[in-house]
């Protein structure tokens, strides 16, 4: 230390960090004259491109607005881990975000949430379709504006239905039946090439979607709305449960659909080697694109099929636009957000991102119909989709769904009302906590 | 104002000397004991009308009766059981072969230190390609073109078990391997040319001269290799999310659920300072009970 260079270096230090704190404070947001800053916290969007022009229109129209974007990760759970950290510390810049469409009622208990009970009126509410605006209501109240929806489908070789003269499926049975003549029929010797069905049966928020889906179509529910209990240990879950088990994993579906999240699920149906798919409407691009699809043009869509007795079901997903409860500037937020749900976005959202708007009225509209022409088959799905239970601790209750679910199809040993009834008292423990 | 020599060096000994203090304690020291200070509270962060409440051991009796918690216990122990053991064996072949001259052994010792050196979550995403049920690897080793007989390896409790200690012995088996080489390069060449001269052959000088003074390696890699299997997270959470049917649910990845996707900041740490308790109970057994026998001995 008695060196003069040690001397400088540490003068060149405190130098270096001098210069870095004042570059700190200079990157200190400051609003030009007059305008109010405004921060939107968003996921990375599949069409960037889409998104710039929605918000640079925005800007145009809003002078006195200065919006700022925060892009989080993609994922839906990475995401949720970010803004709720934001929304936890009562951070004032996540003035607008996007919720996914099983957050609101967390949103809403922990207070994160601005009511918008006031904002939006009775008339413009009809304007919506049904399933997006009760996911957004917790108690009673409104906690967000429905950007766009996703809702269970099913997809299907055209081609091979045909063929073989089958409709499409109306019931599961028959969905089993026709997967079952076809894959002998199309196979010879060739055992594995083709398969029955394809869909999302890993141990994680997509079996729960999935389950869902068979549960309700047999007039079962997860979960009663008014007694605020599990659903899932009465006998038409248990029975749904049941089929699935038996008649698709390892049946028509391969084994591997356990361990099978989306995109391989897809994977499987676009080489061709499936009848059916689950999946929600962004795999319609995918499936009829020549450059990634082996059947491209020789797909179809329709509504889920649903047990005798019951009616199809669709699980309901879907974005939505929230504003913070601590946002400096409520008029502001409320103006963009507004503008984000507006018939204009979810016009242009439809078209050019090919996301499925929550307006009823854009279902009509030539343009969204003339880019999207499956939305016209996909309206009475999203007409029937619902929401998932609808509780603020909702991601501890799904959690026990996955592990049940899990172990019901997975093991043919597993004695399901048994475990069924386990996964209902925990779950109901766990709801009672909360008011 | 004027100090000695002496002082002022020690002044600056101890500028240096506290910032690398306040970083430990921060960053290690704090968040064990606030994690602890967590565990004791009923925290649920989407219900902030419950408040904080203090509730003493309720979470850690509700973790005796968490039959979801200890499954995962047993997992991870299971595993550690099983992959630890492994990789010793691996990590002693990998060491004896790189210890021997030969031709290219500069080669070979770096291509062996490859599966270390690439992020875990790398080498997961490659071992759940490797064993999925359409187009992996293993599947086509077996099978070839019979598509048919594909078995969907991640899909069936056992093997997906088993696909997890695969992906963690593979990775670091080189570790521990390395570890032992550092001591076998320690044992010096005189002991086996005495060796030799009494007559002793390959599997003797083997058992009487390598194994014994390679045991403070070993026990090195053993220690390292089982405080790091007792806190996996990344090959489950990347390869199977814990399924299925929580066949690889594993402590870190349960307490990691618990915290961040349910918001249960009290319960979750709770399974945190679990895993810290078995992590330092192992480290304190292997050092004394083992340590102190082998040190013992030889001092």
């Amino acid at each position: 230390m008695r060196r003069p260079g040690s001397r400088w270096g540490r003068g060149l230090l405190a130098a270096v960090i001098i210069a870095l704190s004042v570059f700190a404070l200079s990157c200190e947001k400051k609003a030009p004259e007059g305008k109010t800053v405004l921060t939107f916290v968003t996921w990375k969007p599949n069409q960037p491109e889409v998104w710039d022009e929605i918000l640079a229109a925005f800007s145009r129209e809003n002078p006195d607005i200065d919006l700022r974007r925060e892009v989080g990760p993609h994922s839906s759970t990475a995401f949720h881990d970010l803004l709720t950290q934001k929304l936890k510390n009562k951070s004032t810049d996540a003035d607008v975000f996007l919720m996914d469409v099983i957050w609101p009622p967390e949103f809403a208990a922990a207070g994160w949430a601005m009511k918008l009970d006031d904002r939006l009126g009775e008339g413009e509410r009809e304007r919506y379709l049904k399933g997006p605006l009760l996911a957004d209501t917790y108690q009673g109240s409104l906690y967000g504006l429905p950007l766009f929806v996703d809702g269970g489908m099913l997809y299907y070789r055209k081609d091979l239905l045909e063929k073989y003269g089958f409709e499409p499926p109306a019931t599961w049975q028959e969905l089993v039946e026709q997967a079952r003549t076809i894959v002998r029929g199309e196979a010879g010797e060739d055992e594995g090439a083709l398969y029955g069905y394809s869909g999302q049966f890993k141990q994680y928020e997509g079996l729960v979607c999935n389950m869902m889906e068979f549960i309700m179509s047999n007039r079962g529910t997860l979960f009663h709305r008014d007694t605020r209990k599990s659903g899932i240990d009465e006998p038409p879950a248990l029975e749904a449960v049941r089929f699935v088990r038996k008649e698709i994993i390892g049946g028509v579906a391969p084994r591997g659909v356990l361990t099978y999240q989306e995109p391989e699920s897809l994977d499987l149906f676009i080489q061709g080697k499936a009848v059916f798919h689950r999946n929600w409407p962004y795999a319609w691009e995918i499936a009829n694109n020549p450059e990634r699809s082996l059947v491209a043009g020789k797909v179809g869509v329709t509504k889920l099929p649903h047990f005798p007795g019951g009616k199809s079901f669709s699980t309901l997903g879907g974005w939505q636009v929230g504003i913070s409860s601590y946002t400096e500037h409520p008029e502001a937020a409320w103006r963009f957000a507004r503008y984000l749900s507006s018939p204009r976005v979810q016009r242009l959202l439809a078209v050019r991102a090919g996301l499925a708007p929550t307006r009823k009225a854009l279902y009509d509209d030539p343009d969204v119909l003339g880019a999207n022409p499956q939305f016209e088959r996909m309206k009475g799905v999203f007409l029937a989709a619902y929401p998932r239970p609808r509780t603020p601790l909702y991601p501890a209750v799904s959690h026990v769904m996955q592990r049940y679910f899990s172990r019901a199809v997975s093991d043919p040993g597993v004695d399901i009302a048994k475990e069924a009834e386990r996964a209902a008292a925990e779950i109901n423990d766990i709801v009672s906590l909360s008011p | 104002m004027t100090l000695g020599a002496s002082a002022r060096d020690k002044l600056f000994v101890a500028a240096l000397l506290t910032p690398c203090l306040l970083f430990v304690v921060v960053f290690a020291y704090y968040p064990i004991a606030y994690s602890f200070y967590l565990s004791l509270h009923k925290i649920v962060l989407s219900l902030p009308a419950l408040g904080q409440p203090f509730v003493g051991l309720e979470n850690y009796r509700t973790l005796l009766r968490d039959g979801v918690a200890l499954r995962s216990l047993t997992n991870t122990a299971l595993f550690a059981f099983f992959s630890v053991g492994l990789e010793i064996l691996f990590g002693l072949l990998i060491a004896l072969v790189i210890h021997r001259r030969f031709k290219g052994r500069g080669i070979v010792r770096a291509a062996v230190l490859v599966p270390w050196a690439i992020p875990t979550v790398v080498t997961s995403q490659m071992w759940r390609f490797i064993f999925n049920d359409k187009y992996g690897l293993l599947n086509f080793a077996l099978h070839g073109a019979d598509v048919g007989s594909y078995t969907a390896w991640l899909a069936d409790p056992g093997f997906a078990f088993g696909a997890i200690v695969v992906a963690d012995v593979w990775k670091a088996s080189a570790f521990a391997g390395l570890l032992i080489l550092a001591g076998l390069q320690g044992i010096p060449e005189e002991l086996y040319e005495a060796a030799r001269i009494d007559g002793a052959n390959a599997w003797q000088r083997f058992r009487r001269v390598t194994l014994p003074l390679l045991k403070p390696a070993i026990l090195v890699a053993l220690l390292f290799r089982t405080m790091d299997a007792f806190r996996v997270f990344d090959l489950v959470f990347v390869m199977t999310q814990g399924g299925p049917a929580d066949a690889t649910n594993v402590l870190q990845f349960y307490g990691y659920k618990k915290i961040f996707a349910e918001g249960l900041m009290g319960y979750g740490s709770t399974i945190s300072v679990l895993v810290f308790v078995v992590t330092f109970a192992v480290a304190m057994m292997y050092i004394r009970v083992v340590g102190t026998r082998l040190f013992g001995r030889e001092a």
